[in-house]
């Protein structure tokens, strides 16, 4: 195991105040994250990622709910491909959602952007297992 | 000329020749009508299957015993004197000792001896001939009822003289009574004119290029009658391979299709109901999902908190997850009534009337907005509707165009209706925020829905409203530029 543990930033982006409030909340207790950004919806997250103030506190992971007004997950998929190799840092990005429809599901994990599709409500042995994987990049290989 | 005009015939040549057609199964007979004396020739005992002596060799038994009595009256007409200008030849019907009754060929002759009148005739059997000719009688007729019974008719078309050529049946589609001869265009010109490009060039392919084609086309016949028909050739061709000849069935299948477009359309109206509904269960699943799954979340919360002040904030979501939930049955409690209403029936309702329920409900949103809404509903001042429904739409429609003003003016909402025929429209104008079609056009009546970030947004207004409309047969559509407005032309019946 590698001696170096990284500070790692979660974004969080979703129109759900309450899975919001409990996502900061579980993580907390957990410690999970050190630090939790949270987007009401696609265009804010992509606003916030563009936004050169932001580019030395940009978040290692996002969770991207499905069902928002504005712009959805889907539409942040497809923004998010075309400013990704313009970022400073490599951004981890996962899809959350309710839906269990096969559709959306093989939708996300045919997208080579997205890391995988989680539904809700969040496994937490499995953000764990995201969380200790960003910590320590060196340890990659044994999870994958 | 006859045979013995030019040439004698010695005795001995005579008897040859009687030789020869007594081989040759040729009955020949001889009666005195006087003396009542009969003849008959070996060759008419053998193609009757007897021998000399066997039968009685008289006029009343061949009558009574040999012919067929339904053929008696046939023969008869034959021995009438020359003078009645009656056939020679008949056919009938012999009972012969082998092979029961065998159809002959009878040819009797006549003549004025000094001994009296003298018939001769001669018999030939005919039994093979008469019956192919009876069969093939048989199945042309069987193949006419076919074509008949099927409403089927053959048609072709000569390549060279482009004659065309109609079995009655295709007449009798075409409801041309007196048959007459048609040319290719004549033809042509019964199929309705949206067909008749298709038509010419199907025929044209078959005759240049030996293209066979099948289609089915409407077709307006003589007697105006709009049907579909069946049209289907192949091409004939000749030694060198050239179409020589177009040949092809014309077939009425007028019921079959109209039964199959009903069938379709009603297969299209399932689908769009079956698509609606799996949307429908999707959304609810995908809902209730979401609010049980953060209660879940919550409650978990709640247990692995220590500190009494998060305790109460997890339980304050917890209430407002609770509050979802209920207001989320609501709203599957009123797509059901949807149905429900319906069986209530319609009434004649006047838009006037039901839009005022409808202002004084939201009389605080109206004046809080300082909304100038114009109505007209002059050309279609009534309708016969479900009034829960008008109701419900009418304000759907206006509080949805209240909440999606534009911020920068004075909200101002047209709403008018018209006539068309025997549809009613409702059109909703308003000069707000406008919506992306491009970008939303597909999800806009897709329950929880929503597209600005409001937070009275609930997405399920156009949902309900469209349920509404199209459950009575209506439809919606929308036209919409962001930030100058949106216009709903809702088609009530």
């Amino acid at each position: 195991m590698s001696s170096e543990t990284k500070f790692v930033t979660a974004g969080i982006v979703d129109d759900d105040k309450i899975f919001t409030y409990g996502f900061r909340k579980l993580t907390g207790i957990k410690g999970l994250f050190n630090e939790i950004l949270d987007f009401s919806n696609g265009q804010e997250a992509i606003n916030y990622l563009t936004d050169p103030i932001n580019s030395q506190h940009l978040p290692d992971v996002l969770f991207v709910d499905i069902n928002m007004p504005i712009m959805d997950g889907w539409e942040f998929n497809d923004a998010f491909g075309e400013i990704k190799s313009q970022l400073p840092k490599p951004i981890k990005l996962y899809n959350i959602s309710s839906s269990i429809d096969l559709e959306d599901i093989n939708r996300a994990k045919k997208n080579p952007l997205v890391a995988d599709y989680l539904l809700k409500p969040l496994d937490e042995s499995y953000l764990t297992e995201i969380f200790h994987n960003l910590q320590h990049p060196g340890d990659q290989l044994k999870y994958n | 000329m006859s045979f013995t005009d030019g040439h004698t015939f010695s005795g001995e040549s005579l008897s040859h020749i009687a030789h020869l057609i007594d081989n040759k199964d040729i009955g020949i007979w001889e009666y005195n009508t006087d003396t009542k004396q009969v003849k008959w020739s070996a060759g008419f005992y053998a193609v009757l299957g007897y021998t000399r002596g066997e039968i009685e060799c008289s006029y009343s038994y061949f009558f009574d015993h040999l012919l067929y009595y339904q053929d008696k009256q046939t023969f008869v007409k034959t021995t009438y004197s020359p003078r009645h200008g009656g056939p020679r030849t008949a056919h009938i019907r012999l009972l012969t000792n082998n092979n029961g009754y065998q159809w002959f060929e009878s040819t009797t002759h006549r003549r004025d001896t000094s001994e009296g009148v003298v018939m001769y005739g001669i018999l030939i059997n005919i039994n093979a001939i008469k019956i192919a000719q009876v069969k093939t009688a048989e199945s042309e007729l069987q193949a006419l009822e076919i074509g008949r019974i099927a409403k089927i008719g053959i048609w072709e078309v000569d390549s060279r003289s482009m004659e065309l050529k109609f079995s009655p049946e295709v007449y009798d589609i075409f409801e041309l009574n007196n048959h007459i001869k048609l040319s290719v265009p004549e033809a042509i010109e019964f199929f309705m004119p949206a067909y008749r490009p298709m038509i010419e060039e199907a025929v044209n392919q078959a005759l240049t290029l030996c293209k066979p084609y099948d289609i089915e086309v409407e077709f307006r016949t003589a007697k105006n009658n709009i049907i579909w028909v069946k049209c289907k050739a192949v091409p004939v061709l000749d030694e060198y391979g050239r179409c020589e000849t177009v040949r092809g069935t014309f077939q009425d299948i007028d019921n079959v299709k109209r039964r199959g477009l009903s069938l379709q359309s009603s297969i299209n109206l399932l689908d769009d109901q079956n698509k609606r509904l799996q949307n429908f269960a999707y959304i609810v699943s995908h809902n209730l999902r979401s609010h049980a799954g953060n209660l879940k979340f919550m409650v978990e919360l709640f247990e692995e908190s220590q500190l009494a002040e998060d305790r109460t904030e997890i339980f304050q979501h917890i209430k407002t997850i609770s509050g979802s939930l209920s207001a989320t049955m609501g709203h599957l409690d009123e797509i059901v009534k949807i149905q429900a209403e319906i069986s209530k029936g319609t009434k004649l309702v006047e838009f006037e009337k039901i839009f005022a329920n409808v202002e004084s409900a939201l009389q605080t949103n109206i004046s809080a907005t300082e909304a100038e809404i114009n109505t007209n509903f002059s050309q279609a001042p009534v309708i016969n509707y479900v009034p829960a429904y008008l109701e419900s739409i009418l304000q759907n429609f206006l509080t949805n165009a209240i909440k999606y003003r534009h911020p920068d003016r004075q909200p101002i909402i047209n709403i008018t209706t018209y006539k068309d025929g025997n549809n009613i429209y409702l059109i909703f104008e308003d000069n707000g925020l406008g919506i992306d079609l491009q970008r939303h056009g597909e999800q806009l009546f897709g329950m929880y829905k929503t597209f600005h970030q409001n937070s009275d947004s609930k997405g399920i207004g156009l949902f309900m409203t469209r349920n509404q409309v199209e459950a009575l047969g209506g439809n919606i559509a929308v036209e919409s530029t962001v930030n100058v407005g949106t216009k709903f032309t809702i088609k009530l019946v």
